[in-house]
């Protein structure tokens, strides 16, 4: 019985070099609509995912949707576990020399969004309120490094750490935060859903990018994904696929590269 | 937006409900018999199996569930990536398949310690006098052991154990922590999309009937263990 355990143990440890599937393993978080999330049939959909699907499809690649655990997802990539991470990442503060990071293919603004009725209209009024943000997002990091002046006037001196956005809007609107330090495309899409509730303050606090994340050594399956990406912006699906999801067409980066 | 059918979140979230299930069932079945040899190797007349069980013990009562299943998940990978990096060799130790396994010896390793110490108060509970009476009438160690005091044992820590599975089904929901799909997690990116509370009313019913189940059936066991009266 031991041994048949330590011989199932040695099988499931085995050792591996790099992955050469031909699968695609997409890793992302459930919880990032519009760009990742559980879609009302139970499936998984969003801007990131159905963007993936129809890279794959160019490229002739299985795609495999792997819901990751945000708090460890670089570790879950480098372990192999996914190939890239694509969900809204901010790749601004991923380090460009451990990771292959793709050309952006969207602008991401750091927002404060808040209760139509709370009276805040701009960064200064959120001295003393209480600010909530979803545990190591962008925005999280900001306002402990580039923006801590402004997290300083918060009340208790830092931002109210929850583990996803859910509970920041829970909170929010049961009035146990103020208002929340968020994504711009995740606030347009709250806003969206509840109409005249929430409101966003016209000033960001930062302007960052979106871009996918790859294993430092996987540089040509990055070019691979980058070319049929900007296939898909030229034949207008990056656009479409944009406003069906309600994202701010604006934001899309890669349409003015092709402008150019 | 915000239109998922009950019957589709309730349909989404039984798919979770079968790992959930299998994560709970797969930590008892290796987890129970693993604290019973865990408790033997604490009572060991041996000194350093005493002191190792111990520390193993100690570290797993003493640290959170889920840094432990992320030492299971990432240590092996994280450590042969120092020594390849120390000693210049190239190897890398990684889980294949399902992460169901990893997650499962995280769990049975932490619920072993508890269990352990749940059946040591048992076996220290019987008087001495029976090891006494037992060593009179011809019964080796061994014998005391199996026919004396096990029987008794089992019957005197069901309540606890009971706890302890109560808290094993709750518990469940840490497995995500290695980004396994589970009941929970599937209702809170349910929750997140719908921007519904819905979701966790059905995890609330889910785990509390899962539990109501898990007490009938103990409480069962324990009136099968009605002896010794």
């Amino acid at each position: 019985m031991k041994k048949m355990l330590a011989m199932a143990l040695v099988l499931m440890l085995t050792l591996t070099a790099a992955a050469c599937a031909e699968t695609f393993k997409m890793g992302f978080d459930a919880e990032y609509p519009p760009y990742t999330y559980m879609g009302d049939d139970g499936e998984y959909t969003g801007f990131d995912i159905e963007m993936c699907k129809k890279v794959c499809e160019k490229l002739g690649w299985e795609l495999e949707l792997v819901p990751i655990n945000w708090d460890t997802k670089l570790m879950t990539l480098d372990m192999g576990e996914i190939d890239c991470i694509w969900s809204g990442l901010t790749i601004d503060v991923i380090d460009p020399e451990a990771y292959c990071l793709s050309t952006p293919y969207s602008d991401n603004s750091q927002m404060i969004l808040t209760r139509a009725d709370s009276g805040i209209t701009t960064l200064s009024d959120l001295a003393g309120k209480k600010v909530a943000v979803q545990l190591g997002t962008s925005a999280d990091l900001l306002l402990q490094g580039d923006q801590k002046a402004l997290a300083d006037t918060f009340d208790g001196g830092e931002a109210v750490k929850l583990p996803n956005y859910n509970d920041c809007f829970a909170q929010l609107e049961a009035g146990a935060v103020d208002a929340i330090a968020i994504d711009i495309g995740v606030a347009a899409n709250k806003i969206a859903v509840y109409g005249d509730e929430y409101v966003m303050l016209d000033e960001s606090i930062a302007s960052e990018k979106y871009g996918i994340c790859f294993r430092a050594e996987d540089t040509e399956m990055c070019k691979q994904v980058e070319d049929a990406y900007m296939e898909l912006v030229q034949d207008g699906t990056y656009q479409a696929l944009a406003e069906e999801f309600g994202l701010d067409v604006s934001a899309l980066c890669l349409l003015e590269t092709e402008g150019e | 937006m915000a239109k998922m059918s009950l019957g589709t979140m309730i349909l989404k979230m039984s798919e979770g409900l079968g790992t959930t299930c299998g994560i709970f069932f797969l930590t008892l079945l290796f987890s129970l018999p693993l604290g019973l040899v865990v408790t033997l190797l604490r009572r060991s007349r041996l000194g350093v199996v005493r002191g190792i069980t111990k520390v193993y013990i100690s570290i797993m009562r003493g640290t959170p569930l889920m840094l432990q299943l992320m030492v299971v998940y990432y240590g092996p990978f994280y450590l042969s990536k120092w020594i390849s990096k120390t000693f210049d060799v190239t190897f890398r130790l990684r889980w294949s398949g399902d992460v169901l396994v990893p997650i499962i010896i995280g769990f049975v390793l932490n619920y072993a310690a508890y269990f352990a110490e749940i059946y040591r108060s048992g076996i220290e509970s019987i008087p001495a006098g029976q090891y006494e009476a037992a060593q009179v009438l011809g019964y080796s160690r061994p014998q005391t052991f199996l026919r004396i005091v096990l029987p008794q044992v089992v019957k005197r820590v069901l309540p606890s154990v009971t706890n302890e599975v109560i808290t094993l089904v709750k518990d469940t929901s840490l497995a995500f922590t290695l980004g396994c799909m589970e009941m929970f997690t599937l209702g809170k990116s349910i929750a997140n999309s719908q921007s519904k509370f819905t979701p966790f009313v059905i995890a609330g019913v889910f785990y509390y009937v899962f539990n109501a189940l898990v007490a009938f059936v103990m409480a069962r066991l324990e009136r099968r263990l009605n002896y010794y009266r």
